[in-house]
């Protein structure tokens, strides 16, 4: 899944492009200036403080050090081999150091160069249709057939459908974290231009919707039989390497903002749709809350009840997703088939 | 004691453009007291974060400690920026500030005050813009929402000044002028000559929790003017000062212990409202604040039972305007299964208490008037008497063996068993039902059946309570009727197999009652749970459940057993066990696959993927 290079031009100066953070640990452990300054920071940030392990002499010592390493900068890539190792590392040294207080995290992530207009030249060669004439069909079911045309989106798919429409016994409809496993490899594995058509397929009607709304299995990957507090389920998620870095890159690239006409960073909706893509499978897993076919909301499977005095911190982290106008803009635009222009 | 000074808001945003000046103010930090007596000191800690957790050292910033105002002491050139910048990813540069605050004047490099805010202040590669290039919003307020926080019960104070300190700096030829607009009797007051905002008076969140206001503010600039309003939120925080009430002054419950003597059963449960919020994260920590306690010196009480607590947010309406309080729901429940044999009452007492408030009504008494009646283990006055067909098969089932009230009871483990006749006559079996509430009587020799001499036989049942070893016994006759007939050639000994209904009702197989099996014709419509099939008995097979007899021999019966391949539009049971509904006929070859198809068209069948895409 790897993207092109970052187009010539677009890096502000000082911008220094990020080894992977699998590698950045190799050339540390080639050196062993390095290797014993990551060991002892490593020791430092366990569980302490930031503002105690900087009273350290030999801790702030180990960390001016690692500043001047390829460490500091390390990214990792979605999909990449190794990556939990990759982001184990990533959040060795981030965890300490930001303190888990921020409201939105940095994405360990690299960031996506990619347009969406690449998907839609990929979409229009597999679906062979031309968009004009089909106003009236359903989108989504064609995106469930150009996936079933495709023997690794077929395979993958139904993987995902059958683990999680697998009744256990009555009390249990299904393994969530076996569907839930099944969902993270379809969406890390199928390229964009078949997962993106299914999640963000535009629709007219309300079958149409229930379809687009039925995509992940909600039954088994999303509903449970109570809705838990947000911060809650924020909290489980960042407690998981894996799930925080996610929610971190979904922050990064959906977070609206009044700096850009479509309220995305950077004007990338690609970006935004691919993190989106990126929480499914993760204890906060978005999806469509109903089939309406005129207003879309998203939202993760919890509610603000009970938030006691945190109460504006967890609207705050649900409207992210409920109320966001970059996202909305990102799946509207992927329906119409429309990106926004770049500049040459 | 812990500190009673706090930031009426948790972040703060400013843009700090190329070479602006030393001395340039900033913004304004304010803090809210818990005493009059307290004095705010601001301080800074000497380090920034770049973002990602870079670090270096502050030479830029100052705040000025008695006032908050946060300033640039040094101005702030290309090569700084450049420096900042390295390691930022996104195209705009952001660092961190934590700014501390303290009721003492500051020692030297203090920076573990656990109260502190974060200030991000965007780096903006460009120096500023000229005032008249500014739009009215940009002039009058920061990208930040107006949203604060004010403790109830705290005495009033400044808590934002609307204007915009750098702004007032670099832009003294605009007049901007600023407006709080609210609703009669809000207790926000806006001071003109100081652009601050003022809490007017102690809050009560039980009373009103949040305030929304408009902001406007009005930019005028020779004879131009322009408006801009935003919302101005106050969110009031919550302390533990209501005490527990009692609903309709509920305090008491029965609990009743008959059929249902399994652990984990609730028998009652009692409800205390409390004017506070109970935030559900981190769920434990809320639990042990809101304690609720068995009040009994008697140790078998405090073994047999438990309270369990649940609560959750119910909203009151104290004066038209909706707050949020909580419901607490204390169960008693069961924690051991009860002998059968167990009588007595008594009343348990649990205490409830909110132990975080300060007053003398901070706890109320439940009571639970306990129950606990004994079950007798005695069948109904009846004694059994089964008819069976000559030429029932092996697991043909006959009936069901229960004593009173079996079907209610839960925790008490009945075992039922024949005991043998005199003869040598023994065509049944008795096997144990689900949870052991009852016996399933089936034939498990079948050619006993077609001995002549075997006509009527007696059996005793015999019902043991595990746990009390206590019985009890009751005659059972089993009548054998019907004459033999001719056993069909080439059929299987499976009804599951055949696959049209002339087949089906021509031959027997294991588990039939009349020697043929018996044909269930579907609607036809579709993946139906209701598909059509070849059963030995229509009761029992296929009812979704494999029952004890069914899952003695997989040939019995498939529909409801199987955990093999199935092959066609079908939709599995629960545990992946059987088939749930099918399309068209359902047949299967035990210990094989099964099919699902429709006779008559010839489809191309459908798989998991068809299934969910059509």
């Amino acid at each position: 899944l790897a993207g092109p290079p970052s187009p010539p031009g677009l890096a502000p100066p000082g911008w220094r492009v990020p080894v992977d953070c699998v590698r950045a640990n190799e050339l540390c452990a080639g050196e062993p200036s390095c290797s014993s300054r990551y060991r002892t920071l490593r020791q430092c940030l366990a569980g302490r403080d930031r503002n105690t392990m900087l009273a350290n002499k030999e801790c702030q010592a180990a960390l001016e050090v690692l500043q001047e390493s390829a460490l500091y900068d390390c990214r990792c890539k979605r999909g990449m081999k190794k990556e939990l190792q990759c982001l184990q590392i990533y959040w060795s040294i981030h965890m300490g150091l930001t303190e888990g207080e921020e409201f939105y995290e940095a994405s360990p992530y690299e960031p996506v160069t990619s347009r969406l207009s690449d998907i839609f030249r990929l979409a229009s060669i597999f679906s062979g249709m031309d968009p004009a004439t089909t106003s009236r069909s359903n989108h989504c079911l064609d995106a469930a057939k150009a996936c079933n045309l495709n023997d690794n989106c077929k395979r993958l798919r139904s993987a995902y459908i059958s683990t999680c429409s697998r009744e256990l016994s009555a009390t249990e409809p299904c393994s969530r974290r076996k569907c839930h496993k099944a969902l993270r490899q379809f969406f890390d594995r199928v390229p964009g231009e078949f997962t993106f058509r299914l999640l963000f397929c535009s629709c007219k009607d309300q079958a149409c919707a229930e379809r687009r709304r039925q995509t992940i299995v909600p039954s088994c990957s999303y509903e449970d039989k109570e809705k838990p507090n947000c911060l809650d389920l924020r909290g489980a998620c960042r407690a998981d390497h894996l799930c925080r870095s996610r929610l971190a890159d979904f922050h990064t690239n959906c977070q609206a903002t009044f700096q850009s006409l479509t309220a995305c960073p950077g004007d990338n909706f690609q970006a935004c749709l691919g993190s989106y893509a990126g929480l499914i499978g993760f204890d906060v897993t978005p999806n469509y809350v109903d089939a309406s076919t005129t207003s879309i909301t998203i939202s993760p499977w919890c509610s603000c009840k009970g938030s006691g005095n945190m109460e504006e911190e967890c609207e705050k982290f649900l409207r992210d997703f409920t109320e966001n106008p970059c996202l909305r803009n990102a799946i509207q635009a992927f329906g119409n088939g429309t990106d926004v222009h770049l500049a040459p | 004691a812990a500190l009673g000074l706090y930031f009426p808001r948790k972040e703060y945003l400013e843009n700090v453009y190329i070479d602006e000046p030393g001395g340039m103010p900033l913004l304004r930090i304010h803090a809210l007291k818990d005493s009059h007596e307290e004095v705010a000191h601001f301080h800074l800690c000497q380090n920034l974060v770049i973002s990602r957790a870079r670090s270096h050292e502050n030479n830029w910033f100052q705040i000025r400690e008695k006032t908050g105002l946060l300033y640039l002491s040094k101005s702030l050139d290309r090569e700084d920026f450049n420096m900042l910048s390295v390691g930022n990813w996104m195209p705009l540069s952001k660092v961190m500030l934590y700014v501390f605050l303290s009721s003492h004047p500051f020692q030297e490099k203090e920076c573990d005050s656990a109260t502190r805010i974060t200030v991000f202040l965007s780096l903006i590669n460009a120096t500023a813009p000229a005032c008249d290039s500014l739009t009215a919003r940009q002039l009058c307020f920061t990208e930040m929402d107006l949203s604060f926080h004010i403790k109830e019960n705290k005495p009033p104070g400044i808590f934002h000044q609307l204007q915009l300190p750098s702004v007032h700096h670099l832009c003294q030829n605009l007049s901007i002028s600023y407006k709080l607009l609210a609703a009669e009797g809000v207790p926000f007051r806006y001071n003109e000559n100081t652009s601050s905002v003022r809490v007017t008076q102690r809050l009560d969140r039980e009373e009103r929790e949040r305030y929304e206001l408009i902001a406007k503010c009005t930019v005028r600039e020779g004879f131009r003017e322009m408006q801009v309003e935003v919302p101005f939120l106050v969110n009031v925080l919550d302390e533990d000062d209501s005490p527990p009430f009692l609903p309709n002054g509920t305090d008491t419950a029965d609990a009743v212990v008959e059929f249902n003597r399994k652990e984990g059963n609730v028998l009652a449960t009692l409800t205390v409202y409390d004017a506070d919020t109970t935030p559900i994260y981190p769920l434990e920590s809320s639990r042990k604040k809101y304690t609720g306690t068995i009040i009994t010196d008697d140790p078998w009480i405090s073994e047999t039972f438990r309270v369990e607590h649940i609560f959750d947010e119910i909203h009151f309406s104290p004066n038209g305007s909706q707050v949020r309080g909580t419901r607490h729901e204390y169960k008693l429940v069961l924690n051991k299964s009860i002998s059968v044999t167990e009588h007595r009452s008594f009343q348990l007492d649990v205490l409830v208490n909110d132990t975080e408030f300060h007053g003398p009504e901070r706890s109320v008494m439940l009571h639970f008037n306990v129950s606990i009646l004994p079950v007798s283990i005695q069948f109904s006055n009846i004694t059994y008497q089964f008819t069976v067909n000559r030429n029932a098969e092996r697991f043909a089932q006959i009936g069901k063996i229960c004593i009173e009230n079996c079907m209610k009871f839960r925790g008490v483990n009945i075992t039922y068993k024949l005991l043998s006749p005199n003869g040598s006559c023994y065509p049944v079996s008795i096997l144990q039902g689900r949870e052991d509430k009852y016996g399933s009587l089936y034939v498990n020799d079948s050619s006993v059946l077609h001995r002549p001499e075997c006509k009527e036989i007696q059996y005793t049942v015999q019902a043991t309570d595990r746990q009390s070893r206590k019985h009890t016994k009751t005659l059972l006759t089993v009548v054998l009727e019907g004459t033999l007939l001719k056993k069909e050639e080439d059929c299987p000994d499976s009804c599951a197999i055949s696959k049209h209904r002339a087949e089906c009702e021509e031959c027997g197989g294991l588990g039939v009652l009349t020697g043929r099996c018996q044909w269930r014709q579907g609607s036809g419509k579709g993946i139906t749970t209701n598909y059509s099939t070849c059963t030995p008995s229509i009761k029992t097979c296929p009812d979704g459940i494999c029952d004890v007899v069914e899952g003695k021999d997989p040939a019995v019966c498939p529909q409801d057993c199987t955990s093999g391949n199935i092959i066609g539009g079908h939709g599995k049971g629960i545990g992946n066990l059987g088939i749930k509904s099918g399309h068209g006929i359902c047949y299967c070859f035990p210990r094989q696959n099964c099919y699902c198809e429709k006779d008559d068209i010839k489809e191309p069948l459908c798989d998991d993927v068809c299934k969910t895409v059509i």
